[in-house]
């Protein structure tokens, strides 16, 4: 199973990602937002909240989360509520929520541009938002698609283009990797490090299961770089 | 990655282990915002500056546009409702405040004061814990009134809450201390991210809020420099 060190049409190697950006608190009205860009896939997320009350239904004993998806175009479908369902379960797993019980925080997320890898943007762009509007998080939540060919080799952040020739891909979204204190040799450090653990994985298409815990592979090793960006980019000054 | 021995002062973000308890026994230490324990780690919610105030207080420090109610501090708050017992009150926080009708200097039940919605009101919050609805005052904590109450005239625009906390630091902020220089007016600064500023006429108030919503992101030295340039573009 050699990596062919396949052409992409935009002349990237098999595990390099396209150029991320991302800009903090650029919404007047919301109180937290961010914008995050992968090459063309450009997602706008806003976060508004902890308000009073939850939905009903919810428990009031923790924090509810409310996800409202934006297409770029078209209305609201399928698609649009499968998002809104992983992005808010995923979501829920990252903050804390019985540190404001009975409030709802909402999270709205807008696609600018959508250039393969679209779900991974928003849940970048997400988590970012949350951190900007000081909703208190366990850790941060790193995002990342991998597509898998026929042949087996692994494509990381592949375009429209190229998810539609691939035969399987997949969002995987990992904590980050963490600064700690802790001495060396500490009992605290188990047997694989926290950012190993695995938030959400969501795959399309069919794939033998070494493909599927390949793609796993490169996409945790990707997911330190990632982890180190956003940890710069959280790290500037505002606005 | 080699693991930091020390992270005062330094950008934490979500997740971060900020302190390992197992080290430190017969030790108490003060957590402020932005930081929980977690077992045996104290670790960051939040992402900022980790503080330290000897002997053991840490905190992270950081700005939003919103407010976490904390004891103790003074806000500016604007009635959204009345009841029998209390004022409802919005504090930019996750819940409604209440306000007690008689937390007054002097108040009873015969002089309740009446609010319109809308009133702006400088209090002191009671109680704020994440469960219940904080509780305020407008008095201080030997029952006098000691500036606190509605705020009548003058205008009142929102901040964050670090921009806040920068117009109430001691030395006196820069942009306050240049703009006291030559006009005179009068300010209330909320740490919930509300400041209202008073003044004899409308350009001075205008003035004055402006220098001091563009003063977020500056250096002492360059909010000086502002402050002259509008100084001169008025004579």
């Amino acid at each position: 199973m050699r990596a062919m060190g396949m052409d992409r049409l935009d002349g990237r190697n098999a595990n390099q990602m396209r150029p991320l950006t991302c800009s903090r608190n650029l919404l007047h009205r919301a109180h937290g937002s961010a914008r995050w860009s992968q090459g063309d896939t450009i997602v706008l997320a806003a976060v508004y909240g902890p308000k009073a009350g939850t939905r009903k239904g919810d428990d009031p004993e923790k924090a509810s989360i409310e996800v409202i998806w934006k297409p770029k175009t078209g209305q609201i479908g399928k698609q649009e509520k499968e998002y809104e369902m992983i992005l808010k379960r995923t979501l829920q797993s990252i903050c804390l929520l019985t540190s404001h019980p009975n409030t709802t925080t909402s999270v709205i997320v807008q696609v600018v541009g959508d250039d393969g890898s679209l779900l991974p943007c928003a849940i970048n762009a997400s988590c970012a938002a949350l951190v900007d509007a000081g909703i208190p998080l366990k850790h941060l939540a790193v995002a990342i698609c991998c597509g898998l060919s026929e042949t087996g080799s692994v494509i990381l952040d592949p375009t429209k283009v190229e998810e539609q020739k691939m035969q399987a891909f997949m969002h995987l979204v990992f904590p980050n990797s963490p600064l700690a204190v802790l001495p060396e040799g500490s009992s605290s450090k188990h047997d694989e490090p926290f950012e190993h653990g695995i938030i959400t994985s969501v795959t399309h298409g069919a794939m033998p299961e070494r493909g599927y815990f390949n793609c796993l592979d490169r996409g945790r090793a990707a997911s330190a770089a990632i982890s180190e960006f956003l940890r710069r980019s959280l790290q500037k000054d505002g606005s | 990655m080699d693991t930091p021995t020390n992270l005062v002062d330094k950008p934490v973000v979500p997740g971060d282990v900020v302190l390992d308890l197992s080290t430190m026994a017969n030790q108490t230490i003060k957590l402020g915002a932005g930081l929980r324990q977690d077992c045996d780690t104290i670790s960051a919610m939040k992402a900022g500056k980790l503080r330290l105030s000897k002997p053991n207080k840490y905190w992270i420090e950081s700005s939003q546009k919103r407010y976490v109610p904390c004891v103790e501090d003074t806000v500016l708050g604007i009635v959204v409702d009345t009841k029998p017992d209390n004022f409802l009150v919005d504090i930019k926080g996750p819940n409604l405040a209440f306000l007690p009708v008689l937390a007054f200097e002097g108040g009873t039940r015969r002089n309740i004061p009446k609010f319109e919605i809308g009133t702006l009101i400088y209090a002191r919050v009671v109680k704020a814990n994440s469960i219940m609805n904080p509780e305020l005052s407008c008095t201080d904590a030997g029952g006098k009134a000691a500036e606190f109450g509605p705020l009548k005239d003058g205008y009142m625009f929102e901040t964050s809450t670090g921009l806040a906390r920068m117009l109430l630091s001691s030395p006196m902020c820069p942009v306050l201390e240049a703009l006291g220089k030559k006009l005179s007016f009068e300010t209330a600064v909320g740490l919930n991210g509300r400041v209202w500023v008073n003044a004899s006429s409308p350009s001075n108030v205008i003035l004055v809020s402006n220098a001091i919503m563009r003063s977020e992101f500056l250096s002492g030295t360059q909010q000086r420099i502002m402050v002259e340039k509008l100084m001169d573009r008025l004579q």
